[in-house]
């Protein structure tokens, strides 16, 4: 099992304090449908931002933002739907059980340890999984369309039995299929079944972004798994690094759609070279890193997922705080 | 007792406890966002990176994963910070230029059913019906924590500047600010920390004001107001100073010292 090369940097039980175990995830994140990604409400651009091309290829161009809470907020989710399935959500204030965002965290859960909570008013956990903004390879210019929606009347026309016309008719961006973002995710002191928990929420996620219900589909792939004392470069660099690869090699056209095979391999021989920099200790090569999906997957099989989220969920117990029966009594200075 | 407090400060002065500097270049790999100023539902991030952020990002100090009860309303800094012998600066931007960014985010619940109610995410769909009577439920009231606003942040991209004092070994990356956004360290230039005597001299660095020593007069200086301690830029002091490549700054900066 390749995860135990990764021992020296897991934690054997989650501690209270920091103590500079890092492993680091590089993740190429496929979009399968259309997709949205924006930062500004309805109707605004897709997010995007400018920045230099590659390390030496300097021109600006704009590149498409894939930010922080766009992937965490989705992975969460995923994992918090076997937590409640199994029905290891616990009870926050009260009747209500553990929900993100309405200020009652049950500040027991797996999710509520390993990704966080602040808004306990008794306490405040920080997050052990570090994201970074994901960036497209190729500028947003290429990657990004334009749908017009119309909503028609039941009677399939756009205007009602009296006649009036409807205003339900849009036009909005999205980004096409095919679009590759390159992510690094860094874990900080987590222990083994952590680990296989977040990757596990990272494998299974297949929505981000806006109207998730009907787009926003995609594909993440583990390209690379790190153990250190430091961080891996930043995904910008990442992707910078494997713009100026890929122009440089002969048969690859920078156009949209990029063939994934010569994205991946760029991916793979930058961060093949990774491994000698500061505080980078050990790299798991490819049959170790397919050992490790391979015993995510185990551990998240029908078979095996009540049990290793049980096993996972128990090793909290010694750190619950179970909130004093009835406190009534309003807090000061609220 | 004031006799005694400036003969010690006296002991104080003579040479800096610590002999080398590094200047260092901050680039910020991803939008660094800090609550600096919080104006109804937009949260504003100065231009500026605190020390304090700074020396717990570095690692030199490490704050809990979890913080309960008291905990949560007391910082460390003092505990923390006051014993270390190495220092750093507060980082200012490079030629004062820095370009920031907004951002909208909204905070919506697992549930599949869920409305937005005054700044608050509502789950409870039982709650519906009575609020429909024109009564609002308990669960539909404001909420005491941001789930809707607008973040104004330091752009992707912006480059700092600082000094960080002592013979210490610097990461390639760290994370600041209240999403830990990765930002890249590059030493510019180490240089030997020269002592310069009591007299008025202009200082370029940003500086916090809880480090500066006792014993130093202000002249002028603008102060940007943010927690958890203010920062000085533009100081003209008289006082004795450390000079450190083309920066002057008043000698003995230490954490928590005033």
């Amino acid at each position: 099992m390749s995860i135990e090369k990764l021992s020296s940097f897991l934690a054997s039980t989650y501690e209270n304090f920091p103590k500079g175990r890092t492993i680091s995830l590089v993740v190429l994140r496929t979009t399968q449908s259309e997709t949205i990604f924006r930062t500004e409400g309805s109707g605004e651009p897709m997010s995007s931002e400018f920045v230099q091309a590659g390390l030496e290829n300097t021109e600006i161009i704009p590149r498409l933002v894939m930010t922080k809470r766009k992937q965490i907020a989705p992975e969460r989710r995923k994992g918090r739907e076997f937590l409640r399935q199994y029905n290891l959500l616990y009870n926050a204030k009260g009747d209500t059980i553990c929900s993100l965002n309405t200020n009652a965290p049950c500040e027991m859960c797996i999710d509520c340890f390993l990704y966080g909570f602040a808004a306990g008013g008794e306490g405040a956990q920080k997050s052990r999984v570090w994201t970074e903004d994901a960036f497209s390879i190729l500028p947003s210019t290429e990657l990004i369309g334009d749908r017009t929606i119309n909503a028609l009347y039941e009677n399939g026309t756009m205007r009602d039995e009296t006649g009036k016309a409807s205003t339900a008719l849009n036009t909005s961006e999205y980004i096409k299929p095919s679009v590759h973002f390159l992510d690094i995710v860094t874990l900080k002191d987590v222990t083994a079944d952590e680990l296989r928990y977040a990757v596990g929420n990272i494998l299974l996620t297949t929505r981000y972004g806006a109207v998730s219900s009907r787009v926003g589909r995609m594909d993440n792939e583990i390209l690379g798994v790190f153990g250190g004392f430091a961080e891996l470069p930043s995904s910008l660099e990442l992707v910078q690094q494997v713009f100026d690869l890929l122009s440089k090699t002969d048969n690859v056209t920078l156009e949209h759609p990029l063939q994934k095979d010569s994205v991946v391999n760029a991916v793979k021989s930058i961060i093949n070279q990774w491994t000698n920099k500061r505080g980078i200790s050990v790299q798991l090569n490819e049959e170790e890193l397919n050992n490790l999906v391979a015993d995510i997957d185990t551990n998240w099989s029908m078979e095996k997922q009540e049990e290793f989220l049980a096993r996972l969920n128990k090793t909290y117990e010694s750190y619950r705080q179970i909130p004093a029966e009835n406190t009534s009594k309003k807090s000061k200075g609220k | 007792m004031s006799h005694l407090k400036s003969d010690l400060a006296e002991k104080k002065v003579t040479f800096p406890t610590c002999k080398k500097a590094q200047i260092i270049e901050l680039w910020c790999a991803e939008p660094v966002f800090f609550a600096s100023r919080e104006l109804s539902d937009t949260y504003y991030t100065e231009g500026v990176i605190g020390n304090y952020a700074l020396a717990y990002a570095l690692g030199w100090a490490y704050s809990p994963y979890r913080l309960t009860g008291t905990a949560t309303t007391k910082p460390t800094y003092i505990e923390d910070l006051s014993d270390l012998d190495c220092y750093i600066l507060p980082a200012w931007a490079i030629d004062n230029h820095i370009s920031y960014r907004f951002e909208r985010f909204n905070a919506l619940s697992d549930a599949y059913w869920f409305a937005m109610s005054n700044n608050r995410v509502v789950i409870n769909r039982e709650d519906l019906p009575l609020k429909r009577t024109g009564k609002k439920p308990s669960s539909y009231r404001p909420s005491n924590f941001p789930q809707t606003g607008r973040l104004k942040m330091i752009e992707r991209g912006n480059l700092f500047e600082t000094i960080v004092f002592g013979e210490v070994e610097l990461p390639e990356y760290i994370r600041v600010g209240k999403f830990k956004s990765k930002v890249k360290i590059t030493v510019k230039k180490e240089s030997l920390i020269e002592y310069l005597p009591t007299a008025k001299y202009p200082c370029k660095t940003y500086l916090n004001s809880a480090d500066l020593p006792e014993n130093i007069s202000y002249f002028s200086f603008d102060i940007l107001a943010i927690p958890p301690v203010s920062i000085l830029k533009n100081l003209q002091f008289e006082g004795e100073a450390w000079r450190i490549d083309d920066f002057i700054v008043p000698a003995n900066l230490k954490f928590c010292q005033s």
